[in-house]
């Protein structure tokens, strides 16, 4: 504590002297008329003083003076002068200083100014309104306030373009996030666990690229701990986000940037004397709405009466009579009505803290942030934790010389129950248990509940990240940036599923796997103003060494539920292990440079040109190429726009630049080879031939263009940023299948190809002039994006369809060239037949339409006899569908009044078909009264019962021939919907307290603050959550539900040393 | 501070050291978890690994049936099953009576193999022609990396690799264009375009050019024992080549001169050599050498031993069907062959009255017309597996043998007019087998060629083919099977190829015979 203190002393007096030497230097220069003027500067929104507020005279442009700890400053100057105050982040204030005024307090209202912001560009930071790029920032004060255990679904509706969708309420897990569209059409697994793969952008975090799609690559197949490095940084840790979207911001991040590029810039240390804040969140989790059942008696009764009714044979009555559950109803053991949903779902208290010290000053300056959070899943046994442990420190002794050094440790702990996180199938078949069946206890469970809710499943993912960066100026205009970092990650998983659970004997499984990133970067960078002009040059390299291991252990049966281990090696029980083929060791090596120039700030020119080599690619030429180019001009600076005082500001960007993207794996350019035994007693090794090696492979290329319109009214109290674009996507990885004289099934290509193009904008309004008290701010933003399959391999002649291998989903993508990337390819359904006479008959053979053997009927649905034979089979499928949004966005509204807030935030999604599997799944289960099945209760939907009706929805009851009729088939239209909506993401209400009033108790800032998260959604389709649907607009019963959360929370700041 | 400052530029000092150093050499990345193609073909031993690989690979895919005996012997019609064998569990009556099938030209009823009575013997795999163009692409990708250069390989191993590698493709092109007549052809490595069937003269004609290009750079002899017969040589390019002039010979009427003098001088060169290289004639007496395998006459073999723990699928080797006890055991089951050739044809050529060693070595009771007839030829090494039981012997897969080649050369000098070296060609056979030699000349010659080709080379598989291609199939003079002229032409002598080769492929036709129903 002492020591602290003492630091803290010698720190307010190396500020004061700093002060005081600035002070003496204005004395020095103004010493004739001048009046001492005094104040304090405050931040308008958090009500906060600044110091360290750099404090100028218009005319001439000078420095005069800076604020000190407590946002306050003396200065002199002459009387009615106009003087600045300005600090990154905030508006640049004008006071315009009375005769004789000696007070003057400021308010700097944190930047509303755009094109002032600072963002960063190729490592390098400029203002906005040098760039030519399409980007979109998201500050600190836009995502606090919301527990998230992944800050990313927190960005929501916040930025034009950026599509996230929450599509699993999992714990700990990522949704999907698409900037501009798709770039992929990669399609892995079948039926319920199509997974679209996932390009995610690459994530810039305080300098440093991180791969948040590390833990994704199998898809739902995941092995080992699926946490992301999004999901460990803290959100209460984040100074800014920022979006780069076009190819000119990207193209300096290289070839992972193709898919966009997000920046994360964390807090820095920013206050003389420590500052230690500490935010705490209390919420709960309460799941959404869950499926209606019939419970009891009532279910026993309508299985009986569906039997009666539909029986074929006499054989059916008696299986009635010899059937417990249902002629047996003054059995105990049949006599409940268990809510089998409840056994799964729960509703979760959790909490979050966070602790962060940060101090320092010009020189010196350090931040540690400590953060813990507890999520426990709406569902019984998962949940996720993290504990963080974030530090940085900048020492800035002189302009020529800069250190900065950063500690990122995390331990993210997750738990997946015995599902695999996203999908949880266990729960979702047995919330389908009858109701009468007796409840789970500790005798009588079935094997699935126990294993649902007893099994031990640990995830840890424990990151540790340093980076350190120097910076050194050799003469005015000409310095070197070195960075160095290294990522590491070391992921575990434990499984262990008692006897009960898996046929009496327990099982052990356990995953280990790690990997690490090493990275540096060199950059030489010479900055000039020669009059006018202002030329900067920028070159440097980088270099990653990337690997990965991991291998698991499965032991199928152990001795006893308390025995885990040590299992050793057992040639009946032991399912092996040992390293998985995920085993990696990559690098890249790249360059890069950069030039840009401005005339007057007012045209702008970049041009940049990166080099990437990666050890991924053919040796021939193992270096791609990413070139852009754009161009700005801020028109507002225009002699002829002076005069217009309600232009703020204004400029036209038009950029076109280049990704190129090497995805070959050494496997596609070279082939694989692989031990075959041995032929006359010696080895024997030869290629695989699965798929022939392309030695011309080529990467695939991302190339866009931009145009951007960004203007400011009214003091940019209106301010609008347009961006269209067209994204082509080429040379994209396919599978071209080859004919069997070629001794391989398939070749990878580059034929196929992807275009994206749209439109995206974003509106902040401040409709009222922004007071002391009261201010409101409006925000929207919307996204078209269109995507179109420009090229499929010649062989396959414009056409391929992704067959859906599970033959319960037979839900097919197909990829048309020239229409939408992925569509649905279904049965059209076209209603329910009304009577059986709706039935056609074909003409030549007076034979009824039919399938699989049995003739349609009344109450069969209508589904479309696409070749006309009057046989419904595997050829009467038609294009239905795109599983993507076409239309994107999202509304902010933010009011403060007085010591009041109120936040609201709101996204929407339109035009996406989405598949109502849930529904179907839901209706199948009366396909077979006889099984241990809960009934649904069909009342509300518009089902058909008897001759004559026509409904939507075909006869449920009709179980008899339901095995070939199917009338619930998953791969008809019936379930294709509208995926539409709107959602409320996030309502916060908060209040300041008055700091004189809690200035007694020790504190300096309290702010308490109420949210709930996932408030409403509003959309016409039946089922519960048009969001918590896969890439491909699938919406499966045994997904996660999305909660929705009930929070309270508190920033509080002690006083320390005030 | 002063410790931070030296810090930063060591850093900064090692980022620009760092980035310097060579680049090409740092993404040069070798995975230790697969071989790619960039860490393989990296040593001579690769190479020899690869060979060994696409030898395997053939090896595999003529032991997923009863290749030899379905395709070069039961066609011909002098082989029948007998109904009385005793049943077990590896052969009833019924499941040996394919062979009835197949000497009635009734391929389509084998494959289709109703009840699933032959589905052990897999003879459905015979129409899939995918396990060769996989060893063809497997050999020119080899051939493609040993001419863009493997460290360690000089330029004398070079030229046998690429010796090897052509032979293994060639040997797939003639082993394919003797099943199935025309069939698409390639020789580029990584070839992945759709190509229609050529025509099989063609085909061949490429093969010869292509064999003979790299002939003469083989070595006509491996000094280690393992690798004879086994890894081709230049005999075995020459037998090759022998085979494949040849068969165009009995297609490509117009030019059967020009074949015919071609395998003259193959032959010639292959006995002229006989002091450069060791094949010989073994003395009969030697006879389980030779079935054994890797021995001197060996010209090249599939090899395989179970000395190496190699088993071989029991339906597998033509010994299967024609032995009995001792050979195989329990006497109870295997009192009797399950097939045997019909008294007429031995008696037709091994007169009873014609003395001649290889009607004792070879054959026991070589005329009982009955499960009885034992084929002692085939008893090879290992008999049963070296103990007791119904394993067959451990014998090699031999394609061509220095008797075979012998005779083709004199089939070739009797067709050139020389009927002197031809007949001195023949009596190397005769006289090793202790029978007495022959000195006609003209058609007699020729006819008692074919016949000595047809006792030397009983149950090696090929005398379909020489059927095939003198057009002897033509006349019930020389088979029990005998095909029209217009069946012959259509293909009927063909097997039938897969449905499997129209997919991705539109060029490709299937056979004409075969689409038709087979008759």
């Amino acid at each position: 504590m002492i020591n602290v203190t003492k630091m803290n002393g010698m720190k307010r007096n190396i500020h004061l002297v700093f002060t005081f030497i600035i002070c003496v230097a204005c004395f020095n220069v103004h010493a004739q008329s001048k009046l001492r003027v005094k104040g304090v500067v405050y931040d308008k929104d958090a009500r906060d003083p600044l110091p360290g507020v750099t404090i100028s005279t218009l005319e001439p442009k000078k420095t005069i003076g800076v604020t000190n700890i407590n946002g306050e400053y003396t200065i002199d100057v002459a009387p009615n002068s106009v003087i600045l105050f300005s600090y990154i982040g905030f508006v640049t204030q004008r006071v315009t200083l009375k005769a004789n005024e000696t007070t003057a307090n400021v308010y700097l209202a944190s930047d509303n100014r755009a094109l002032e912001e600072i963002v960063i560009r190729g490592y390098q930071k400029r203002t906005r309104e040098e760039t030519t790029g399409a980007s979109t920032t998201v500050l600190a004060k836009d995502i606090q306030d919301i527990p998230a255990s992944n800050v990313e679904q927190l960005l929501q509706g916040k930025v034009a373009g950026l599509n996230i969708q929450l599509n699993t309420g999992a714990p700990g897990f990522r949704g999907s996030i698409q900037i501009r569209g798709l770039s992929n059409l990669s399609i892995s697994g079948s039926g319920s666990e199509s997974y679209l793969q996932s390009n995610s952008p690459l994530y810039i975090i305080d300098g440093v690229p991180i791969d948040a799609d590390k833990a994704a690559e199998y898809g739902f197949q995941t092995q080992g701990p699926g946490v992301s490095p999004t999901s460990l940084i803290p959100p209460e840790d984040i100074e800014s986000i920022e979006v780069l979207k076009d190819a000119q911001a990207t193209s300096l991040y290289g070839s992972r940037g193709a898919f966009g590029v997000i920046i994360i810039t964390t807090k820095r240390g920013n206050s003389a004397v420590p500052r230690v804040r500490y935010t705490t969140n209390a919420f709960i989790n309460s799941p959404p709405k869950l499926r209606e059942t019939v419970g009891g008696n009532a279910e026993r009764n309508a299985k009986i009466q569906q039997i009666l009714n539909n029986s074929l044979s006499e054989g059916d009555i008696i299986r009635l009579s010899n059937t417990n559950f249902l002629a047996d109803s003054l059995n105990a053991y049949w006599n409940n009505s268990v809510d089998w949903q409840s056994v799964f779902y729960q509703t979760t208290f959790n909490q979050t803290h966070n602790i962060a010290i940060d101090g320092g000053n010009q020189t010196f300056n350090y931040k540690t942030n400590l953060g813990y959070y507890t999520e426990k899943g709406v569902i019984k046994n998962t949940g996720f934790d993290r504990y963080s442990l974030n530090m940085n420190m900048e020492y800035k002794p002189s302009n020529k010389f800069r250190f900065f050094g950063a500690l990122f440790g995390a331990l993210g702990q997750q738990s997946k129950g015995n599902g695999v996180g996203l999908l949880q199938s266990g729960v979702a078949a047995n919330g389908q248990a009858s109701s009468l069946l007796p409840p789970p206890s500790f005798y009588q469970a079935t094997s699935s509940v126990v294993s649902a809710l007893s099994t031990t499943n640990s995830n840890n993912s424990r990151n540790l990240r340093a980076n350190v960066e120097g910076r050194y100026e050799f003469i005015p205009g000409l310095a070197l940036t070195s960075s160095l970092s290294y990522d590491f990650t070391s992921d575990t998983e434990d499984t262990f599923t008692p006897a009960a659970a898996n046929n009496q004997f327990a099982r052990v499984y356990a995953f280990t796997g790690r990997n690490y990133t090493l990275y540096n970067r060199n950059n030489l960078s010479y900055f000039k103003t020669l009059g006018s002009h202002e030329l900067f040059f920028s070159a440097f390299n980088e270099i990653y060494k990337k690997g990965r291991q991991a291998s698991i252990i499965r032991q199928e049966k152990t001795a006893n539920d308390q025995l885990q281990g040590p299992v050793g090696f057992d040639s009946y029980f032991s399912r092996g292990g040992g390293v998985l083929d995920n085993y990696g060791d990559e690098r890249i090596a790249s360059f890069a440079g950069a030039f840009s120039y401005n005339f007057k700030k007012k045209y702008v020119l970049d041009l940049s040109f990166r080099l990437d080599g990666s050890s991924l690619s053919g040796a021939e030429d193992p270096y791609s190429k990413n070139p852009a180019v754009g161009l700005r001009w801020n028109f507002y600076k225009e002699n002829w726009f002076a005069g217009l005082g309600w232009l703020s500001d204004g400029s036209i960007r038009a950029s076109w630049g280049k990704n190129i993207n090497p995805n070959g794996s050494l496997q596609s350019l070279y082939g694989l080879y692989t031990v075959n035994g041995n032929y006359n007693n010696n080895p024997a090794i030869g290629v695989v031939y699965d798929q022939i090696p392309n030695p011309n492979l080529k990467p695939t290329t991302t190339e866009q263009y931009n145009l951007g319109f960004d203007l400011g009214l009214f003091e940019n109290r209106i301010e609008l940023n347009f961006d269209t674009y067209f994204k082509h996507v080429k040379n994209m990885l396919f599978d071209r299948q080859l004919a069997d004289i070629t001794g391989f099934n398939r070749v990878v290509s580059n034929d196929a190809s992807i275009a994206n193009y749209g439109y995206e904008l974003a509106i902040t309004a401040h409709p009222f002039k922004p007071g002391k008290d009261f201010n409101l701010s409006f925000s929207v933003n919307g996204a078209i994006n269109r995507d179109v399959l420009t090229s499929l391999p010649v062989d396959q002649y414009g056409q391929f369809i992704k067959f859906d291998g599970d033959q319960n989903y037979l839900q097919h993508v197909v990829y048309r060239v020239g229409r939408n990337t992925l569509s649905n390819y279904l049965r059209m359904n076209q209603g329910t037949y009304a009577n059986d006479d709706d039935v056609p008959v074909d003409p030549y053979s007076g034979l009824k339409y039919r399938t699989d053997g049995v003739y349609f009927q009344g109450g069969d649905p209508i589904l479309k006899d696409v070749n006309g034979d009057y046989i419904l089979d595997g050829a009467d499928y038609e294009i239905a569908g795109n599983s993507q949004p076409l239309f994107v966005g999202g509304l902010s509204t933010n009011i403060t009044y007085k010591s009041w807030g109120l936040n609201v935030y709101s996204s929407f999604t339109a035009k996406r078909t989405i598949l109502n599997n849930a529904l179907s799944d839901r209706l199948a289960i009366m396909r077979d009264p006889f099984a241990l099945t809960s009934v649904v209760p069909l009342q509300n939907l518009d089902i058909w019962t008897q001759p004559g009706d026509f409904t939507k929805y075909p006869n449920p009851y009709d179980y008899g021939r339901y095995n070939q009729v199917r009338p619930f088939r998953k791969d008809q239209t019936l379930w294709a919907e509208d995926g539409s909506y709107f959602k409320i993401n996030s309502v916060t209400l908060s209040y300041n307290f008055d700091k004189k009033l809690i200035s007694r108790l020790g504190l300096y800032n309290l702010r308490v603050y109420f949210s709930t998260n996932n408030v409403a959604t509003f959309s016409s389709y039946s089922g519960p959550n048009p969001e918590n649907v896969n890439a491909l607009g699938r919406d499966n019963s045994n997904g996660y539900p999305v909660p929705r959360t009930y929070n309270i929370g508190l920033n509080l700041e002690l006083n320390s040393g005030k | 501070m002063m410790m931070k400052r030296i810090f930063i530029y060591t850093v900064i000092g090692v980022g620009i050291l760092l980035s310097i150093s060579s680049c090409k050499k740092f993404l040069d990345v070798e995975p230790i978890d697969k071989l790619t193609g960039n860490n393989f073909y990296k040593s001579p031993e690769d190479v020899q690994a690869s060979i060994g690989d696409l030898s395997r690979k053939l090896y595999n895919k003529i032991t997923e049936t009863q290749f030899m005996g379905a395709t070069g012997e039961y066609r011909s019609g002098e082989v029948l099953s007998d109904p009385l064998i005793r049943g077990n569990s590896v052969r009833t009556p019924q499941n040996i009576a394919y062979i009835d099938r197949l000497g009635k030209n009734k391929l389509i009823e084998v494959i289709n193999n109703p009840n699933n009575l032959w589905g052990d013997y897999n003879f459905g795999s015979i129409t899939d022609w995918r396990r060769f163009y996989e060893v063809i692409q497997g050999a020119s990708i080899l051939i493609e990396k040993l001419n863009e250069g493997i460290p360690g390989v000089t330029e004398t191993t070079k030229a046998q690799y690429l010796g090897e590698a052509t032979f293994i493709r060639c040997f797939c092109y003639f082993i394919m264009v003797r099943l199935y007549g025309d069939v698409p052809y390639y020789s580029d490595a990584f070839h992945i375009e759709p190509l229609p069937r050529e025509s099989m003269v063609s085909v061949m004609d490429k093969c010869i050019a292509d064999m003979e290009s790299r002939k003469d750079g083989m070595v006509w002899t491996f000094s280690e024992p393992a690798f004879k017969g086994v890894r081709a040589t230049r005999t075995s390019a020459i037998a090759l080549l022998m085979n494949m002039n040849m068969w165009n010979a009995g297609f490509d009427l117009a030019n059967a001169d020009k074949y015919n003098k071609a395998t003259v001088a193959l032959g010639k060169e292959l006995v002229d050599n006989e002091n450069k290289h060791n094949n010989r004639l073994l003395p009969i007496e030697e006879w389980q050498t030779v079935v054994g395998g890797r021995s001197d006459e060996s010209l090249f073999e599939l090899y395989q031993s179970v000395n190496y723990g190699v088993s071989t699928n029991i339906y597998a080797p033509i010994s299967q069907m024609f032995l009995h006890y001792p050979y195989k055991s329990p006497f109870y089951d295997w009192e009797k062959s399950s097939a045997y050739y019909k008294s007429s044809y031995m008696e037709k050529i091994f007169p009873q009255d014609v003395s001649d060693t290889r009607k004792n070595t070879w054959l026991i009771e070589p005329y009982a017309n009955s499960g009885l007839f034992n084929f002692a030829k085939l008893s090879g090494v290992n008999v049963n597996a070296g103990g007791v039981g119904a394993a067959n012997p451990d014998n090699s897969f031999i394609f061509f043998r220095y008797a075979d080649a012998l005779l083709m050369y004199a089939e070739a000098l009797a067709n050139d007019g020389n009927d002197t070296e031809a007949a001195k060609m023949l009596n190397r056979v005769r006289t090793r087998a202790h029978a007495p030699t022959f000195n006609g000349a003209g058609t007699e010659l020729k006819d008692f060629i074919f016949l000595e080709r047809s006792r030397e080379l009983i149950g090696e598989g090929v005398h379909y083919f020489d059927l095939i291609r003198t057009r002897r199939i033509l006349s019930q003079t020389w088979t029990s099977n005998p095909l029209t002229t217009d069946q012959f032409i259509r293909g009927g002598w063909t097997w039938p190829v897969s449905n499997n080769v129209i997919r991705n492929n539109p060029f490709i036709t299937l056979t004409d015979y075969w689409v038709n129903g087979g008759i």
